[in-house]
């Protein structure tokens, strides 16, 4: 096993994945809060704030200089939602020693930029510096206002936001501009003391790295002060069975564009862990590939639409069917879809289909350990759904999975929400 | 083959021309699962006249036509659909078409790689176009161009090309107009096949765990015999040194302005490009890159959100400086960025910070090297250029202080320089 993992102590765990695959090292610190609409504007603000500079390099300015000087490491943070949690990622990758033209040790020196980043923010009077906080504040306003310019996340995110309005997993990630009205440099800070307290930390070290890296994190003056807690996080364990629907919702909306969005939210109404390998089988016959029924019947038979497919959020037992389709055409794309729908619960695909959609899986699990990324989302999942599956496990059960199982699937799954964005 | 090596991050490239014309370049890769390959032809989007070296028969070809063909390639014969069967394999295949090349390609993660090679060389050398599929095509066409109408960036990039640009057919949507694409017909299509695809004028790159004797044997058992061809002549507008306009502003559904500066430079040749583009990569770093004092006046003031987009694109027809990014202000961005370039001009570049952002165009050289796409499509889009890619790393060390000075007086001239705008309607 590549992976190592330690609690270090109750609330904090770290992460060692050992990997020989890359020219870089990927460090990664996760912190993770319940997603709730009191928080989830602050945590992106405060992401956004952290950056902006530590108590050794006060601006972004001296962070930047330091991460060009050592060969272009690269920091990245953000906020994610997985399941019900609000997460927020910080990210630093640098060349490991090996490939640098001089002998330098950077991995030491990035760790703890890191950790700086994250737990020694750069104060004034005892709270964020205003500056940083008002320019963060107008920047996060105009990514929330951006929403609209990606107009296929738009609709999906509408989409997601009608099936879940007042219910966590409906919160738009970046949160809310009136939200982001009340926020100031104070209680900013006020916010981020009592959240590092409680919450759930985990840090990842991923590439051909030395198992002293973990000791020196250890003997960080700053890990050493973080004290035990009992983090506050939804573990993405099972859902509660989702209630039937009596109609489907249907929304909708216009903005000037030349082809109509079609999204269709998708509730898979079962809930055993076992049955997500079926799901994701269902998924791939249904949208997930060039051999799918919405790519061949919907994109290439019918000539409707650009894009066709289908995407499956294991954490939420949701499907979400996605087109791009020419603005006259849209009535016909949907009956065909709720067509492949049907074929789906008829049982009306081959074992040949199956055994694709198989492979689509397989190969897209089994690459999971090519990019340093996805394999820490992938751990990182793990680690919030309080499950080991090794990726060969998860294979195996990929292959288990029978038409039967399938079919079984598509009668339990029902239409929720049907969101079109037009002219 | 002939091998090159990298010491600096350790890999080696093997290069082969076959009796055919075929270039192939192997990169192997121990340790990794995923294979990836690339088989381009030297045709895109720019090359829409030319003699066709069977017949001395000079053909125009309708704008989109390379596109076009790489759509139709994967239909075959038997009905099939060559994307289909790829993907059935669990490989995760694609094409697309540049200005200069057209690429097919494939991901492999699994052990089905010479099934896939199969399937790949296969359709890539049996094409099929019927008055039927040609027609079929047009719809699916005509969608992702009116797509892309709908695409701020895109359109925010075609502009910029239209100013820079008189008559250089990079100013042209790739894949072409709803009216140009109405007149392809098979006809035109075996033309640019017949004339195009033939070996002479391709280049094979492959990445992953090989061992690469034994590759090339496995992609020769595959290669149809075909008669050696002469030269392709390409015929293409001639192109002013000016620029066709400097501004150019558009409104559509965004939320902020987006803007793109361009600056238009001349066709570097093969031997001093690697080192011309190092130069520059490293001038816009000191200019608008993070650490850079115009960046932090920008991005205090609220005029920038993050740090813009740069870019130097060239090809054996065209080169140019691009900077883009999202602002309130784009004329405000680009009057500084004006005045930061006749600072530079003036003061001479900083020596403390060229260091650094040397170290860090480095580092972003060797990060390409850790995924088999990224090396595969650098490897091929630098062929097509006439270009190494180890080269980036290697002539590294050449680029002096004094030499991006000189660089910098040649190519960031304001009278070569557009601004291209979306705003919100």
């Amino acid at each position: 096993m590549n992976y190592k993992k330690e609690d270090y102590k109750n609330g904090i765990t770290f992460h060692k994945i050992n990997t020989n695959k890359f020219k870089t090292n990927l460090f990664a610190i996760f912190l993770t809060t319940k997603l709730d609409r009191e928080n989830v504007t602050k945590n992106a603000l405060l992401t956004a704030v952290l950056r902006r500079g530590t108590k050794k390099l006060t601006s972004q300015e001296e962070i930047s200089k330091a991460l060009e000087n050592m060969y272009g490491a690269s920091f990245d943070c953000g906020v994610e939602k997985t399941g019900d949690n609000h997460v927020m990622k910080f990210y630093l990758e640098s060349i490991n020693n090996e490939f640098l033209p001089s002998e330098e040790n950077l991995s030491k020196e990035c760790l703890e930029i890191l950790l700086d980043i994250v737990f020694t923010p750069y104060l004034e009077d005892g709270k964020f510096k205003q500056e940083y906080v008002d320019g963060e504040k107008e920047n996060l306003k105009q990514i929330i206002q951006g929403k609209i310019d990606n107009k296929a996340k738009y609709a999906y995110d509408r989409c997601v936001e009608e099936m879940y309005k007042n219910e966590p997993y409906g919160l738009y990630k970046y949160g809310y501009i009136e939200d982001l009205e009340k926020i100031d440099a104070q209680n900013l800070y006020e916010y981020y003391l009592e959240m590092i307290k409680n919450v759930k930390i985990d840090i990842f070290v991923s590439g051909n790295l030395d198992d002293k890296i973990i000791n020196e994190l250890k003997e960080s003056k700053i890990i050493e002060d973080l004290k035990e807690r009992n983090a506050n996080f939804n573990i993405n364990k099972e859902n509660e069975i989702k209630p039937q629907v009596e109609e489907p919702k249907t929304i909708t909306e216009s903005m000037q564009i030349n082809q109509v969005k079609l999204i269709i939210g998708l509730d898979v109404l079962d809930n055993r862990k076992e049955s997500k390998y079926a799901t994701s089988v269902y998924n791939v016959i249904l949208g997930g590939s060039a051999n799918s029924k919405m790519f061949q019947n919907v994109r290439e038979k019918a000539s409707l639409a650009y894009t066709a497919g289908s995407n499956y959020l294991r954490q939420k037992d949701n499907v979400f069917v996605k087109c791009g389709i020419d603005i006259p055409n849209f009535d016909k794309a949907l009956e065909i879809i709720k067509e492949q729908l049907k074929q789906m619960e008829d049982g009306d695909f081959t074992e040949e289909d199956i055994e694709n959609a198989k492979t689509i899986i397989d190969a897209s699990v089994g690459s999971i350990t090519e990019s340093q990324d996805s394999e820490i989302t992938y751990y990182f999942s793990q680690e919030l759904s309080d499950e080991v599956v090794s990726i060969e496990e998860y294979i195996k059960k990929i292959n288990e999975v029978t038409k039967e199982q399938i079919v079984e699937i598509a009668k339990k799954i029902q239409i929720n929400t049907i969101y079109f964005l037009k002219d | 083959m002939k091998i090159v090596e990298s010491t600096n991050i350790k890999e080696k490239a093997y290069f082969e021309k076959l009796e055919n014309g075929l270039n192939i370049i192997i990169i192997p890769k121990a340790n990794t699962k995923k294979k990836y390959i690339m088989w381009g032809t030297n045709f895109g989007s720019i090359d829409n006249r030319f003699i066709m070296p069977q017949t001395n028969e000079e053909v125009f070809i309708p704008d989109g036509v390379a596109h076009f063909l790489e759509h139709k390639m994967f239909e075959q014969k038997n009905g099939r659909n060559s994307l289909d069967v790829l993907m059935a394999l669990g490989l995760d295949a694609n094409a697309y078409t540049t200005n200069d090349h057209t690429a097919y390609l494939f991901e492999c993660s699994s052990d089905k790689f010479y099934e896939g090679l199969d399937e790949l060389m296969d359709y890539v050398q049996n094409p099929y176009f019927t008055d039927e599929n040609v027609e079929k095509e047009k719809g699916i066409i005509g969608q992702e161009i009116k797509m892309y109408d709908d695409d701020p960036g895109f359109q925010l990039y075609l502009n910029t090309m239209d100013c820079l640009y008189h008559k250089n057919a990079v100013k042209l949507d790739i894949a072409g107009t709803i009216e140009s694409i109405s007149e392809i017909n098979p006809d035109v299509l075996y033309k640019c096949y017949n004339t195009f695809y033939h070996p002479s004028n391709m280049t094979m790159v492959v990445c992953g765990d090989f061992k690469p004797e034994d590759l090339l044997e496995e992609i020769k058992k595959r290669l149809i015999p075909k008669e050696n061809q002469g030269e392709i002549k390409r015929i293409y507008e001639i192109e002013e040194d000016s620029i066709n306009m400097s501004k150019k502003e558009v409104n559509m559904e965004v939320s902020t302005p987006i803007f793109m500066i361009g600056i238009k430079d001349k066709v570097p040749s093969s031997e001093e490009a690697v080192k011309r583009h190092i130069a520059i990569e490293i001038i816009l770093n000191m200019l608008i890159g993070k650490s850079s004092d115009l960046y932090k006046d920008l991005y205090n003031s609220g005029d920038l959100l993050a740090e813009p987009d740069m870019d130097y694109e060239f090809t054996k027809q065209y080169a140019h400086v691009l900077i883009g990014g999202q602002s309130k202000n784009p004329e405000l961005i680009y009057e500084k960025v004006k005045k930061e370039i006749e600072n530079f001009k003036k003061d001479g570049l900083n020596e403390e910070d060229f260091n650094r952002l040397k170290r860090k165009i480095y580092g972003d050289y060797v990060v390409e090297y850790n995924n088999v796409s990224y090396i595969a499509r650098m490897f091929l889009a630098d062929n097509f250029k006439g270009i190494n890619s180890f080269d980036y790393i290697e002539k590294f060390n050449n680029v002096t202080k004094e030499f991006a000075e000189q660089i910098l007086n040649e190519v960031f001239k304001e009278d070569k320089m557009a601004l291209s705008i979306v705003r919100p309607k």
